[in-house]
């Protein structure tokens, strides 16, 4: 059997953490508790993007000393795919204004019934 | 040309720039929000333009100077030109709707407001599936943005939701993404084409995964809660955005997904689209809430464009022009109909009859709803039109039958509010402001639906060849609609003459008989016209509008010239119809009805198309595919507008409820179109094809049997007007009964009906149409006496009577004679004993019609009111001509009419021996009968006049009745309930089985959408969950099943 | 046929019909008087009747359709005899065939209404309750009578393969076994049923119904008016006896032979009168849509297969 790599180990977490979020935005009924689902559901996806990235014994794609330390100067050898790495970066961002956003709504959801319940704002139905 | 990529650094620029601009005041940074989209309406309007216009070839543009997979590309090709044109075009507009709403939130929702336009740009022109996460996102977050910004607490709810969902959507879409890379190493769509990323190993997952997030996007039923709730709750000018720009955009990445998503999936996209379609609509007509019932309508929409994109393959070339058509309607009428919402301020259905207070309003919401259901001149009729025949001809007829039923749900809650607009009560509701900005993209909506529904008939050639001429004068009759009536009624007139004239001689007799009946006989009516007062405002257009689409039908030489004058002909009548006292109900039902009927009628066109090289209207003359059934089809199209038992109920109250001189137009002509059409389908089937005998045996069954119903029901009527009506339901059995006969004397009898029924029917309209303008009730028991102040009248209604009840010698009796042998002929002698049991039970309505209005005690309040208008008299004696000349000779009419029928249907069965009908059976000398009954009846009168020529002249009361001289005429006067006895006996054939039947059918899909919206709970998670089950549900179909 | 020796002929068979139908009224209430054990009226009764009315001295108009009504009725009646064959004589256009030449048994089926929508809208005009009452039955009951003779008289067209009356009347020639009656048993049982209810009498009198509401339509008729009514009264009953003799009992080849048939035509319903009260109209409306009916359907669908 294969060895439990880097790689394996952080694509099962992230996939737990995108399970733990789901079950959080669909049980949890205080609307921060869903804002922090949403955000362990992100983190999930952003582990999953990274690790999905991942090449066993490489090292980060920044160029630095330590990449300029290796024998022949082979970079694009010896360093993780660098697309996901890039990718992650703008999917924090995204997921940072989403967050925020959804904490401005609580803010003004709170002021307006004084309640987080999301039972409680359900005016607009069927 | 200005490349594409200044469309987002535009964006970009000004966004940044307004934060440090603002405080030169929200005007300034108003206007420059606006200047920036309309620079990027300018550059995709470049590109559109040299798309359409030039060579111009699609170009992709490279960003960070590297070329992807490295870097994200965008690309504009013809689409994307067309696509983008009509983001920012609805932006542009949406941005001056809302500019002082934008202004009230700040500066930065002017910001946020543009970069939503920015990002739909974007999604719309990347080719990378990462860059259109990102801005699908941007796109999200800045419509919740803007909600939150809104003032009130109501949309919060909704915004709220809206991100929940969205995020949850998008999450998916991001794992997608990020998995399409893992296997494919590329994140460019184009790659994943030429890779055809959905072979690999886990392929399929990945794209399920991207293909379901931007399906949810779309909203798909049921998973859409979130969306409706976000059309309800924001502000009008979002839900225009979001209807318009944002909508159309998705739609358009779906169309990319689809190119690597692979063939599979078309289907299932098809599939979602219908039942989106279907589901939305059917819960629509649930709906009270404006703006809510809109957005179920924008959903529906959606899903009938994904139901296109999902047969594109097999619509091919056309799908464009499919796609578009339906697409353009919907993105105008549906962006202006929630920008009218905004400006009404009407919530619940009803309050919408505030609009009235501004007719012009009226007016723009009428043209928004009638391109939303497709009627012409609008593009998506056209488009409509091209998707049942694609469909129908690559077999997919139970699709076209489930989009042609999501469209009649639609109509059901669009014509229902529209009704209230014009009907419901709006004394007590406050007018509505009118700010010039808002007015604006409402009118230039409008004005582009008219403006594109000409374009779009102008690019097929089969379409190009529809006459706009009479169009044209309804428009024209819009125009000078502020003048008074004498001058709209005179110009109508005129034009009607001058068209009939122009029209004349390139008819053969056959249409030529209709075109008569439809133009002259509105002539005749319009003349009625005159009597009225004022202005009359509305009432020219439309029925100019029916009368254009009557002599469309006539004219039609495509089937799709025929069906543009079947809905031309729909809409004039519905407004006709509509326009009476409490006909509110009625209008719905009659376009219901007729929408049905059309539909079938549509369906029965494409059917007949398969296997044609044309869609000439001789198809229906050789069907290929599944005649009989497009000949029921058909059938049962046309019998919706003769209002045959089963698909009647809706004539009594819109004929009932009509004005005075639109029962005549609606009944006496309009109902001949249903004729006309039976006819042709009848010539289609042929005489000589047994193999449709079983089709024509029913429609016979029918057609006696709508005979009995219509004349029994009409006895039992207190009221005039739906006495008449019921009795036009009876007197149409007849002619469908002769018509079904398919036989040379059946279809002359059926003829000779038509033509009486015009002339009597007319007459009696026209003439109980006065009467009650004179006396101010329909109720035939508050009228009695009216002998003695209406005389001329009365002669009419007499000389109506007896051509109706078929006593010789007048002109009925021509068509019962011709039914008696016309039914020995062809053996159908149950259902001709029907018919002629039925004309036994006509008199006793007649008899009540002409008793209690004219004969019996004259009442106290009626003792001073005048004879009908002359204006009224003049075409009721110029047909009363027409029947004294075709009772006095038949064969004047009957000999050409036999020369019509010939073709079809072999003659020789009649045989005419100078004015002297002689059939196998029997013969009738129409001019010696007259004459025979006329010389009696001198005589008889010569010997009476003598034996009492000292007749003495009585008053009213100058009788004794119960041991004394009566001084109420009420205690006297006969009327109220006058058939008791008979419906004691009778009263189990007058049970309204059909109505029932009918409202039987409406509950149940009203408690079924009442029932299944309720899933709609208002919960945000509960719509999660229902994204989560979409998800999975759609997963085990097409992966796990 | 010189045409006026032609209308000479029919003059004279209209006043044998006139004459006759009052002669058989006289009758028949005579016959209905001994029945109830009293002597009744005297035989020239209707002729007093008939020469007082028109002889009275005042008479009154409500008003020009009132006025007409009538004419229409007595026109009714006339032109029903002008269009009716009355002595089979083995040519359409025989001495007594009158003008049924002109049409066939539709022609006479709907004139028939002629006479009674002319009195009709002229009582109705007389605004007196009671003839709008009459009316109102009257239509009613034509309605449901004419149901099964409709589908007897369509059965017999089709026998025969005609709607002549007169070659009804012909193929029914040579004997008694050739009639209706026989040849179609079905149709002729709904005729002699359903004629119950044409010809008018108990029970199917509601519509004069004379202790109830007088006289029905001619209520408010008096003078030459009822002078009119009554002639084409007497004439219209002879007519009606006259179309079942041809349509059912082999038509009449002398008058003889016509007045017997008639007589007996016309005794059946008053027979059944005396025995039976009279009917509300939802009664009799209903029992016309029982047997009579039936035995119409049966009389059709014998042809239908």
């Amino acid at each position: 059997m294969e060895q439990l790599d880097l790689g394996h180990i952080s694509l099962a977490i992230g996939f737990l953490l995108i399970l733990i979020g789901f079950w959080g935005l669909l049980t949890q009924k205080n609307i921060i508790k869903i804002i922090v689902a949403f955000t362990i559901l992100d983190t999930g996806i952003n582990i999953l993007i990274v690790s999905l990235g991942y090449i066993v014994g490489k090292t980060a794609p920044i160029v630095d000393n330590s990449v300029e330390q290796l024998e022949n100067h082979n970079v694009v050898n010896s360093i993780v795919d660098p697309v996901p790495q890039a990718l992650v970066l703008t999917a924090i961002v995204i997921g940072f204004g989403v967050t925020a956003l959804m904490l401005a709504y609580a803010m003004k959801l709170f002021n307006a019934k004084k309640t987080l319940e999301i039972n409680k704002f359900n005016d607009l139905k069927w | 040309m200005v490349t594409p990529i200044f469309i987002v650094a535009i964006a970009l620029g000004v966004g940044f720039s307004i934060g440090v601009l603002n405080k030169l005041g929200k005007n300034f940074t108003g206007g420059l929000v606006l200047a920036a989209i309309t620079f990027m309406t300018f550059i995709s309007y470049q590109w559109f333009y040299a798309f359409t216009f030039g060579e111009q070839t699609p170009t992709y543009v490279y960003t960070a100077g590297f070329k992807p997979p490295f870097s994200i590309n965008l690309l504009m090709g013809q689409y994307e030109a067309i696509i983008t044109l009509m983001i920012n075009s609805i932006g542009l507009l949406g941005g001056i709707y809302m500019f002082n709403s934008l202004k009230e939130r700040g500066s930065n929702a002017q910001v946020v407001y543009l970069i939503l336009i920015m990002a739909l740009n974007v999604i719309v022109m990347t080719r990378d599936v990462f860059n259109l996460f990102v801005f699908l996102e941007i796109s999200s977050i800045a419509i919740a943005g803007l909600i939150l910004l809104e003032k009130g607490t109501r949309s919060m709810g909704a915004g709220f939701k809206y991100v929940l969902a969205t995020s949850i959507i998008s999450s998916i879409l991001l794992i997608g993404i990020i998995f399409s890379y893992f296997i494919t190493g590329t994140l460019n769509v184009d790659d994943f084409i030429s890779l055809s990323i959905s072979t690999y190993k886990g392929g399929a997952i990945v794209v399920f995964l991207i293909m379901i997030a931007v399906i949810l996007e779309l909203k798909p039923f049921p998973a859409n809660g979130w969306g409706l709730d976000v059309y309800e709750g924001s502000d009008p000018g979002f839900s225009a955005i979001i209807s318009g720009a944002s909508a159309t955009a998705s739609l358009y990445v779906l169309y990319k997904i689809m190119a690597f998503a692979g063939v599979e999936w078309n289907y299932y996209i098809s599939l979602i689209g219908i039942v989106t379609f279907v589901g939305s609509n059917l819960l629509g007509i649930k709906q009270e809430n404006t703006r809510r019932m809109l957005g179920y309508s924008s959903i529906g929409q959606v899903g009938l464009l994904m139901v296109i994109l999902g047969f594109k393959d097999i619509l091919g070339e056309n799908t464009p022009y499919i796609f578009f058509g339906i697409l353009i309607s919907h993105y105008l009428a549906k962006a202006g109909l929630f920008w009218l919402s905004g400006i009404v301020r009407a919530k619940g259905l009803k309050e919408w009859a505030v609009i009235r207070k501004k007719p012009f309003f009226l007016f723009l919401m009428g043209t928004f709803i009638f391109a939303l259901i497709g009627f012409p001149p609008f593009p998506s009729f056209f488009a409509k039109w091209t998707l049942v025949m694609d469909l129908v001809q690559s077999g997919n007829i139970v699709w076209v039958a489930a989009i042609l039923f999501g469209s009649i749900m639609e109509a059901v809650y669009l014509f229902r509010w529209f009704g209230y607009a014009i009907k419901e009560e709006n004394k007590h509701l406050e007018d509505f402001k009118i700010e010039i900005h808002k007015i604006i993209p409402v009118w230039i909506v409008a004005i582009a639906l008219y403006g594109f529904g000409y374009f779009v008939s102008q690019l097929t050639e089969v379409s190009s060849t529809i006459n706009f001429i009479p169009f044209a004068f309804v428009i024209l009759l819009f125009a000078i609609d502020f003048l008074p009536i004498f001058v709209k009624n005179t110009v109508a007139i005129l034009g009607m003459a001058f068209y009939f004239y122009t029209i004349y001689p390139q008819l053969d007799n056959f249409r030529l008989i209709f075109e008569v009946i439809f133009i002259v006989g509105g002539i005749l009516a319009l003349i009625a016209g005159y009597a009225y007062k004022g202005k009359r405002e509305g009432f020219y257009p439309v029925a100019i509008l029916m009368y254009a689409g009557l002599t469309g039908i006539i004219e039609a030489k495509t089937t799709l010239e025929f069906f543009y004058g079947w809905e031309l002909m729909t809409a004039g009548s519905y407004f006709l119809i509509i326009r009476g006292h409490r006909s509110m109900p009625h209008g719905l039902s009659y376009m219901l009805f007729s929408l049905g009927g059309a539909y079938a009628i549509l369906a029965a066109f494409g059917i007949a198309s398969v296997g044609q090289d044309s869609i000439s209207m001789s198809i229906i003359n050789n069907i290929q595919y599944i005649p009989t059934w497009a000949y029921a089809l058909l059938i049962v199209g046309f019998l919706t507008k003769t209002a045959s038992v089963g698909l009647h109920i809706w004539l009594p109250g819109a004929h009932g409820e009509a004005e005075s001189d639109v029962s005549p137009m609606v009944s006496a002509i309009l109902l001949k179109a249903g004729v006309f059409g039976v006819a042709l389908t009848l010539i289609g089937m042929g005489a000589e094809n047994n193999q449709y005998s079983v089709l024509a045996y029913t429609l016979g069954w029918i057609g006696a049997i709508t005979a009995l119903v219509g004349n029994l029901m009409a006895v039992f009527q207190e009221d005039a007007k739906r006495l008449l009506a019921y009795s036009s339901i009876g007197q149409l059995g007849y002619i469908v009964f002769g018509l079904a006969m398919m036989t040379h004397l059946g279809w002359l009898g059926g003829f000779s009906y038509v033509i009486n029924h015009f002339l009597y029917k007319a007459i009696l309209f026209l003439t109980i149409g006065a009467v009650v303008l004179r006396v101010g009730t329909h109720n035939m028991y508050e009228m009695g006496g009216l002998i003695k102040r209406m005389p001329l009248a009365f002669i009419a209604v007499l000389i109506g009577i007896i051509a109706l009840s078929g006593v010789p010698p007048l002109s009925g009796f021509t068509g019962k004679w011709l039914f008696y042998n016309a039914v020995l002929d062809k053996g159908w002698y149950l259902q001709g004993a029907i018919m002629f049991f039925s004309g036994g039970i006509a008199f006793l309505y007649l008899w009540r019609l002409i008793h209690t209005v004219f004969l019996g005690q004259l009442k106290d309040n009626h003792r001073t009111v005048k004879e009908i208008s002359i204006w009224f008299l003049i075409p009721i004696y110029t047909l009363i001509v027409g029947i004294l000349v075709y009772s006095a000779k038949p064969q004047w009419i009957l000999q050409p009419l036999a020369e019509i029928i010939a073709p079809f249907f072999p003659s020789n069965q009649l045989v005419w021996n100078g004015g002297t009908a002689i059939s196998h059976y029997g013969n009738w000398a129409g001019t010696m009968v007259m004459a025979i009954i006329g010389i009696a009846f001198l005589a008889v009168l010569g010997v009476q006049l003598i034996s009492t020529r000292k007749a003495h002249k009585v008053k009213q009361f100058d009788i004794t009745y119960a041991g004394e001289r009566p001084e109420r005429p009420e205690t006297t006067h006969v009327a109220y309930n006058v058939f008791e006895g008979l419906y004691k006996a009778m009263w189990p054939a007058t049970i309204p089985l059909v109505e029932t039947f009918w409202n039987k059918i409406t509950n149940y899909l009203h408690d079924t959408a009442g029932f299944t919206r309720r899933i709609y709970s208002g919960n945000g998670q509960a719509y999660m969950l229902h994204i989560v089950f979409f998800i999975l549900v759609t997963y085990l179909v097409i992966i796990g099943g | 046929m010189n045409i006026y020796v032609k209308l000479a002929y029919t003059f004279l068979g209209l006043m044998i019909v006139l004459n006759w139908g009052m002669l058989m009224g006289a009758t028949m209430r005579k016959i209905g008087a001994r029945v109830a054990g009293r002597h009744g009226i005297p035989f020239k009764q209707p002729w007093i009747d008939l020469f007082k009315n028109i002889g009275v001295r005042t008479t009154i108009t409500h008003g020009i359709m009132y006025y007409i009504g009538p004419v229409f009725r007595l026109t009714g009646g006339v032109g029903l005899f002008l269009f009716m064959p009355a002595v089979f004589s083995g040519s359409p256009y025989g001495i007594w065939t009158n003008f049924s030449f002109e049409g066939d048994l539709i022609l006479i089926l709907y004139f028939q209404v002629f006479g009674m929508l002319g009195m009709a809208l002229g009582a109705g005009e007389g605004g007196h309750p009671y003839a709008a009452m009459g009316i109102a039955r009257g239509l009613a009951q034509h309605a449901a009578v004419e149901l099964p003779l409709t589908l007897a008289f369509l059965s017999i067209a089709i026998q025969y393969d005609t709607f002549s009356v007169y070659k009804i009347v012909e193929a029914q020639q040579g004997g008694f076994q050739n009639w209706v009656l026989f040849t179609n048993p079905f149709a002729a049982a709904a005729v002699i049923l359903a004629m119950l209810g044409a010809l008018g009498h108990s029970p199917f009198n509601l519509v004069k119904a004379p202790n109830e509401i007088l006289i029905g339509p001619a209520t408010e008729y008096e003078g030459s008016y009822l002078g009119f009514m009554q002639s084409a009264g007497a004439i219209i009953h002879v007519m009606e006896a006259m179309l079942f003799m041809n349509l059912v009992f082999g038509g009449a080849t002398n008058w003889f032979e016509l007045i017997l048939k008639t007589f007996l035509i016309y005794f059946w319903s008053v027979f059944v009168g005396i025995v039976f009260p009279r009917f509300k109209i939802e009664q009799s409306v209903t029992w016309f849509f029982k047997v009579p009916l039936l035995l119409g359907v049966l009389a059709i669908l014998m042809y239908s297969f």
